[in-house]
Parts: structure tokens; C-alpha cells; sequence
């Protein structure tokens, strides 16, 4: 009996032990992600004014000036779209690598489709389910530049252009709170623009000519809104790592405390059944 | 000399935030420089040098690469996807990627993606080569 109280009070104490050793590595995961935040954060606020000028710009241009076509405002029938989705690096950050998988994947539903994944856990999802892929190169979210995401908006335009994808959408997760992370869907291609008002013409000048300048502006706009998008998601990453290290650091707290409880009560009960052998002893 | 208020934008951030006298960059088109009540203007950018004219008349150089220059209600922004003034220009890492777009030019199996990437790589370590060699520190 006394062997049996023993062996679990000691399996409760290896329990607590491991719990323990669990919540300091998640509170230091948690440590890390606060601070990494802190910096995501600065990054979305810089890059935010640039896109913001960028788009302003082009719906001004697109909104005003109707005499030209450029073909990266023809709507096709849309038989094939392709996805540029941005997931994360590593797990362990709550839903944020499922969420935005899944938004995808309704978004996406009944399509055919390709994918340029970024993020280490974007490419691992679409490889495995066999969707095709433009590249795998962008495997990891966390380290790419602005170099890159102009890149990234070049290779996507030139699809675009060659009629291999007839929609351009970006999936996201945007970065509305240190709580609230939000997994989104945008349409880049074809540029959505707002129908001018009849007789009205702006009285911009531009140079050479609108339909040039804003063929030559898509691209850095595509560029300018994957740059921003990954800051987002990056930043959203932080986020969302650090809620669910911060829930996890406190769950490992209570079952501490559940499992403390526990022992002393096991130890409560050795000591009880000790005293009774005893007196039992002494009586006989 | 009159002044009007010019932002310069990358998506690092604001470079530049202040009244001007004038500002000029390379377009698709060319060399233009822009002055105070100028029309309603817009342009995209090639690669090249720019300069503007702040308020007390100094002149400060830059290299500048993509993007667009704007002027709407006497407002002019820059938005250049580098931009980067003579002075804080790393040679070193010029001389770099220079050397890494020329290595990367002399392989002969290149892809006419690949080679036309490395060529803007190369046109880009130039000109920023060449702004910091006249007007760096």
C-alpha cells in the first residue's frame, strides 16, 4: 500500500516537473514573439504610407482617364486564378497558418487554380494536396525584403500578361490588433477600377502618357501591396504566436496548481495510512 | 524662391518630409525637375539620379529607382521603390552586387528572365555607383 502511494506521489512530482519545463519554454516563446512584434509592428506602420500613395494614385488615374485600355484592367472569363498566399514559417502560433490555409480554400473552392506560396507552411500545405505550384522559392516568409516582393510582383504580372492566370489574389492575414488577427482575401489583377463620372476629365498631365505611366505603376503597386501584406502577416504571426504561448503558459499554471493539489493530497493519504498501520501495530 | 511641400516615400518608410524649391528625378521618360505651381503632374521613374532644393537653397543628391513622382494640388510626392541619399550610399555593398551581377551576366546558360534580371541588377549598382562616386561623402 505504502509503495503504491509512494510510486504516485513521485509520478505526480515527474508530472509537475515536465509542466513546469513546458511553461518555461512557452513563456520564453511568448517573450520572444512580444518583442519580434514590436518590431513587425513598426515595419507595418512604415510601409503602410507607400501603398497607401500607390493605390490613391492609380484609382485616381483609372477613375479619370477611361480613353485608354491597358491590359491589366480586362476582365476575362476567369478560368484559371492564381493565389499568392502567406503563411507562416513555423507552428505553434495558434490558428494563423490554419486560418489563412483555409480562407484560401474556400475562396478558392470549385476553381482551378495555382498557388505561389510563401512561408515555409504555405509550401508544405500546397505540396502535399498536389495543387500546382509557380515556385517554391519563397520559403520563408520572415526573411524576405522589398527586393523580393518586387520580384514576386514581376513574376505574378508576367503570368498575368501571358494569359496563364486570368485573376490574381492575394490571401492574407492582416494585422487589425495585438488581439484580433483577421486572414483576408484581395483581388490584385485585373485593377478594380471605379467607374469615372460621366464629363468629368482630369486635368492631370501625365507624362509620356496615362496608359504608360500606369502600365509602368501596376507592377510597383502589385509590389508595394505584397511588401505591405507580408509586413501584415509577419506582424499577425507575432501576434497570434504570442496569444497562444500567453494561454499556454497560463493552462500549464492551473494544471500546476491542479496537479500540486493532487500531491498533497496523495501525500495526506500516505501519511493518514502510516499513523493508522501504527497505531494498528500498537494496539495488537 | 517660392517652395511647395514634397514627401518622399519608400516602402521602408518616409525619407523625406519638408518644403522645397524644386526636386528633380529620372522618368521612363527622361530628366524632369519640378517647381512650385507646377500643373497637376504624373509620372513613373526610371533609374537614375535625383536632387531636390530644399528651402535654404541646399542641394541634396540621391540615387533614385522606380516608382512614381506626383503633383496634385501643388502636393508633390515621390514614391521610389529605393531611394537612397549620395552620403549614406555603402560602396562596398555596390561594388558587391555589381560583381554579382557580372558574374552572374558571364554564365552563358542564363534564361532571358535571369539575364534580364541580372542586367537591371547591374544598371541599378551603376547608377548608385556613379551618384556616390560624384556627390558621396
Amino acid at each position: 500500500m505504502i509503495g503504491l502511494a509512494a510510486s504516485s506521489m513521485k509520478a505526480i512530482k515527474l508530472r509537475i516537473k515536465s509542466v513546469q519545463s513546458t511553461m518555461q519554454i512557452t513563456k520564453a516563446m511568448e517573450l520572444v514573439a512580444s518583442s519580434k512584434l514590436r518590431r513587425a509592428k513598426e515595419r507595418v506602420e512604415h510601409s503602410r504610407p507607400y501603398f497607401e500613395t500607390l493605390y490613391e494614385t492609380l484609382f485616381k488615374i483609372a477613375a479619370a482617364d477611361v480613353d485608354f485600355d491597358s491590359p491589366y484592367l480586362a476582365r476575362r472569363a476567369t478560368h484559371r486564378r492564381l493565389y499568392i498566399v502567406i503563411a507562416g514559417d513555423r507552428g505553434l502560433a495558434g490558428g494563423y497558418n490554419a486560418n489563412i490555409l483555409k480562407e484560401t480554400e474556400t475562396d478558392a473552392a470549385g476553381q482551378e487554380y495555382l498557388v505561389l506560396p510563401i512561408g515555409k507552411k504555405a509550401v508544405e500545405a500546397f505540396a502535399r494536396k498536389g495543387v500546382p505550384l509557380v515556385t517554391k522559392e519563397y520559403d520563408e516568409a520572415g526573411a524576405l525584403s522589398v527586393s523580393d516582393s518586387f520580384e514576386i510582383a514581376e513574376l505574378v504580372c508576367q503570368r498575368f500578361l501571358a494569359g496563364e492566370a486570368d485573376e490574381i489574389r492575394l490571401c492574407f492575414t492582416q494585422f487589425a490588433s495585438m488581439l484580433t488577427q483577421t486572414a483576408t482575401v484581395l483581388p490584385l489583377l485585373p485593377f478594380d477600377a471605379p467607374k469615372p463620372a460621366p464629363g468629368r476629365r482630369s486635368m492631370m498631365l501625365y507624362e509620356p502618357d496615362s496608359k504608360t505611366v500606369f502600365d509602368a505603376i501596376i507592377p510597383e503597386y502589385l509590389a508595394g501591396v505584397i511588401y505591405g501584406a507580408l509586413c501584415e502577416s509577419v506582424a499577425s504571426e507575432q501576434g497570434a504566436r504570442r496569444t497562444a504561448m500567453d494561454a499556454a503558459t497560463q493552462n500549464a499554471g492551473a494544471m500546476i496548481d491542479h496537479l500540486n493539489l493532487y500531491y498533497n493530497r496523495a501525500r495526506q493519504a500516505a501519511i493518514t495510512r502510516e499513523i493508522t498501520e501504527i497505531v494498528a501495530g500498537a494496539g495488537s | 524662391m517660392a517652395v511647395f511641400p514634397l514627401k518622399i516615400v519608400t516602402p521602408d518608410g518616409l525619407i523625406f518630409e519638408g518644403p522645397v524649391q524644386s526636386v528633380s528625378c529620372r522618368s521612363i521618360g527622361g530628366q524632369v525637375e519640378l517647381m512650385a505651381r507646377h500643373i497637376d503632374y504624373c509620372t513613373a521613374l526610371g533609374m537614375g539620379e535625383a536632387h531636390i532644393t530644399t528651402a535654404d537653397g541646399a542641394v541634396r543628391r540621391a540615387a533614385c529607382m522606380g516608382g512614381m513622382l506626383s503633383m496634385i494640388g501643388g502636393q508633390c510626392r515621390l514614391l521610389a521603390t529605393t531611394f537612397e541619399w549620395a552620403e549614406e550610399i555603402d560602396r562596398a555593398r555596390v561594388e558587391q552586387s555589381l560583381a554579382r551581377a557580372e558574374t552572374l551576366l558571364a554564365q552563358n546558360d542564363l534564361d532571358a528572365e535571369q539575364r534580364e534580371r541580372a542586367q537591371a541588377r547591374r544598371r541599378r549598382a551603376l547608377v548608385r555607383r556613379s551618384v556616390a562616386e560624384r556627390w558621396g561623402a
